[in-house]
């Protein structure tokens, strides 16, 4: 069922024009994340539904009723707003707050009674805050205080409920604690719940659906995936993402990337190949891409930190499944990759059955010649988990001409070096 | 749901508070009583009391009467008028200076906010000036008239002055408030530079208090400051939402630019009409609701009944001092209450550490 209907509004603040031709509907039971960049309407998008901002144009509609045509009272018994979180510098407790939420379904001479505490202990129970009803509001704690807010919203018995960042300045345990809390009374209580977000992963895993707003207009409406996608995000917010399933959450993820083309110094002609793992590669990926060497990787597990590392660096890379033995057909590619590239680079990385053709890779670039950079930092037999195998190949790789550093962190001296002897 | 200590106690409150006010109110009518029996003619307390209850109809024939009529006299003439015109202009003060200070949120808004002192200032100094002698039912109304013209159109202009559109913004309404004030207090300066020999009148004016107090005064006083205290009673719970913020308060169902506007002026007017009859008493309305509120805690429904019966007790206590500590010489019982209040205000900031609204 259609509890909040917005049509095609149109606000201004003097004649600076905010929103423009907003259009949409929540259902009950429905969560709604709206999402934009600073300035994009949000906030004022939530005062146009709360009756505090009247539209130019365009009507918004509570269970099919005009909110402008309501007592602020009436309005108030259907649709509760939870603001931002803010310093409250008053003595009240928490329940002289949430028993605020009844104002609205209370006369003007009428004193709280035994129902209206039934409800405020109802919605103090629900939101788990019932311990600090006698406990003043100023002496609560930013997490507590937000969810005695939405406790206050939920004593107004409300149809809709709107939130203006829930979860912005809460720890991690308490943004986590009051999204599942919402989810929750959204289907419990057939609600239907309009959440600003500026966290695109909660709303990612939490919302049924999202908005995203640009420039006061609606860029995007739908479900989670179409909307949070790298073109969207990027147009939006003018900054490049990557946007992923998690594999627990199995929610999309979205992982901003340093905005590309400030850290970078001139792109050089050299092309460097990275043989990394289990992390170990990380540091140098990033030191050689602020650089501005063409970087390729491999071969890399899915799920390790360093593919990570390369998605986030979009440094092309040639992966294997996660936790897998590198295949023939894959170190073949690698191989294929290192051809190409004028240097190699192998990091201190452990070797066991699985990427040891990693190290037969690195053996194979000496062999045709490459300069073969490797970081020699953890003595090679406490990295060998092949059984000596590991071993004899470094020798090998060492015997033949690599040059051998102590950290990553000398590379870039050695880069150098290299560099002016292939390119006078 | 089984009712736990916590709502039980949470009902008990509205007992609590019953208590609280019939408490205030014997100390109330205690002060009162005490205000009239003492005086430069020193009349016993219970003759006092059996003259106040000889002049109410159906006791009267119950009061044997055993006093002289210069005794009756002083006290139906000269003392009651002047004790309950304490109690209006206290009960006035502090409850203007709750809502003032709650609809700012700002401790510092005090009934004058507004600059109703400095106009009816300077209708009154007009007044005085100029010795109009006009009457209405046979008495001199001219300053208290004037007063009240002054300090209601300072309020107007005041606000005509901040409202934008249809809203009201409180930022606004302060800063015309200081504006306008400014500006009717160099006029009043003006004036007393210009008044010669009328000065002292017009500074003993300026400073508050209740030598001229009379019946008169109080038929158009006490139903006003009644009828504004029910009005602005039926606004307590507001009050308490309107502290959350203006658009919290919007959401939660508060009619807030009505009440705003309502309450402004109901204020104002009760404001002007204590100006009207005693001066500028300063202190109680900043004072009393910032006491109050250590005391009996923010939530107005408590708050504006027993800032009034604590501001009408503390006004009657000050002016019972201004009259009495430099027999002959009546003090004006606005600096009484500034002298006595602050000294005590202090000690309760320093005693509790924190000021909130």
């Amino acid at each position: 069922m259609v509890l909040l209907k917005v049509c095609g509004v149109d606000c201004y603040y003097g004649s600076v024009k905010v929103l423009e031709n907003v259009s949409f509907s929540v259902d009950s039971g429905e969560l709604v994340g709206l999402l934009g960049p600073n300035g994009s309407g949000k906030t004022t998008l939530l005062r146009a539904i709360s009756r505090t901002l009247k539209p130019k144009v365009g009507t918004v509609l509570l269970n099919e009723a005009d909110i402008f045509s309501m007592k602020s009272s009436e309005v108030a018994k259907r649709l509760a707003v939870v603001p931002q979180s803010a310093s409250l510098e008053f003595e009240f407790t928490a329940l002289d707050l949430v028993l605020m939420g009844r104002h609205p379904h209370m006369g003007r001479f009428e004193r709280e009674d035994q129902t209206d505490l039934e409800i405020a202990k109802e919605a103090m129970m629900l939101t788990n805050t019932w311990h600090l009803a006698e406990k003043p509001i100023n002496e609560l704690s930013g997490g507590e205080r937000q969810l005695v807010m939405i406790a206050r919203a939920l004593a107004q018995r409300p149809k809709v409920l709107l939130l203006d960042e829930p979860t912005s300045h809460l720890d991690i345990n308490n943004q986590i604690g009051i999204m599942d809390l919402l989810k929750k009374i959204c289907l419990e209580k057939n609600i239907a719940a309009l959440a600003v977000f500026h966290d695109f992963n909660l709303a990612a895993r939490y919302c049924d659906s999202l908005i995203l707003l640009h420039k006061g207009k609606i860029f995007a409406i739908g479900k989670v995936e179409e909307v949070l996608t790298e073109e969207n995000l990027q147009k939006v917010f003018n900054v490049e993402v990557i946007v992923r399933r998690h594999p627990i959450t199995n929610s999309l993820y979205i992982v901003p990337v340093s905005p590309l083309q400030e850290t970078k110094t001139s792109p050089k002609n050299l092309r460097i190949h990275v043989i990394c793992g289990g992390g170990t590669g990380t540091p140098l990926l990033k030191l050689l891409y602020r650089n501005g060497y063409y970087i390729t990787a491999g071969v890399l597990n899915l799920l390790d930190s360093d593919y990570e590392e390369c998605m986030l660096l979009k440094i092309p890379t040639v992966s294997e499944a996660p936790f897998s033995p590198i295949t023939e057909e894959n170190h073949e590619k690698n191989l294929r990759m290192i051809d190409q590239a004028d240097i190699v680079i192998l990091s201190n990385v452990c070797f066991g059955k699985g990427n040891i053709k990693n190290l037969e890779a690195a053996l194979y670039a000496v062999e045709k010649g490459k300069k073969v950079a490797v970081v020699d930092e953890t003595p090679i037999h406490q990295r060998d988990f092949t059984g000596g195998i590991a071993e004899k190949l470094y020798a090998m790789l060492k015997e033949r001409g690599a040059i051998v550093v102590k950290n990553c962190y000398e590379i870039p001296t050695i880069l150098e070096k290299l560099e002016n002897m292939i390119q006078p | 749901m089984e009712s736990s200590r916590v709502e039980i106690a949470y009902l008990k409150r509205f007992a609590k508070w019953s208590l609280i006010l019939a408490v205030l109110s014997v100390i109330l009518l205690f002060s009162m009583g005490v205000a009239t029996a003492i005086g430069p003619m020193s009349i016993p307390f219970d003759k006092a009391l059996k003259i106040i209850l000889h002049q109410i109809p159906l006791i009267d024939n119950f009061v044997p009467v055993d006093w002289g009529s210069l005794e009756e006299s002083v006290i139906v003439q000269l003392r009651l008028p002047r004790v309950l015109s304490a109690v209006v202009v206290g009960v006035a003060l502090s409850i203007a200076g709750v809502a003032f200070q709650c609809l700012f949120r700002n401790p510092m808004a005090d009934p004058y906010v507004l600059g109703v002192a400095s106009g009816a200032g300077f209708g009154a100094a007009l007044a005085m000036i100029l010795r109009l002698g006009f009457s209405v039912f046979g008495a001199v109304y001219a300053i208290p008239l004037m007063a009240s013209i002054g300090a209601i159109s300072t309020v107007f202009l005041v606000y005509g002055i901040a409202r934008t559109g249809t809203e009201l913004p409180v930022l606004r309404l302060l800063l015309a408030g200081i504006a306008v004030s400014s500006f009717f207090s160099a006029l009043i300066s003006v004036m007393m530079a210009l008044a010669g020999e009328d000065l002292h009148v017009v500074y003993m004016w300026l400073l508050g208090g209740f030598s001229l107090s009379r019946w008169e005064y109080l038929y158009v006083a006490v139903p006003t400051v009644i009828m504004g205290f029910i009005i602005l009673y039926a606004f307590a719970r507001d009050f308490n939402i309107i502290l959350l913020g203006e658009e919290q308060a919007k959401q939660l169902g508060v009619e807030v630019e009505k009440v705003k506007k309502s309450v402004l002026i109901i204020a104002s007017i009760i404001t002007a009409v204590a100006v009207s009859i005693s001066g500028i008493i300063g202190f109680i309305g900043l004072i009393v609701p910032h006491i109050m509120r250590i005391l009996v805690g923010p939530d107005h429904r408590i708050l504006l009944p027993s800032s009034a019966l604590a501001g009408a007790s503390i006004l009657v206590l000050c002016d019972t001092v201004a009259r009495s500590i430099i027999r002959p010489i009546a003090l004006p019982t606005g600096i009484i209450t500034t002298m006595l209040g602050c000294p005590f205000f202090i000690y309760l900031l320093k005693r509790s550490g924190k000021i909130r609204i």
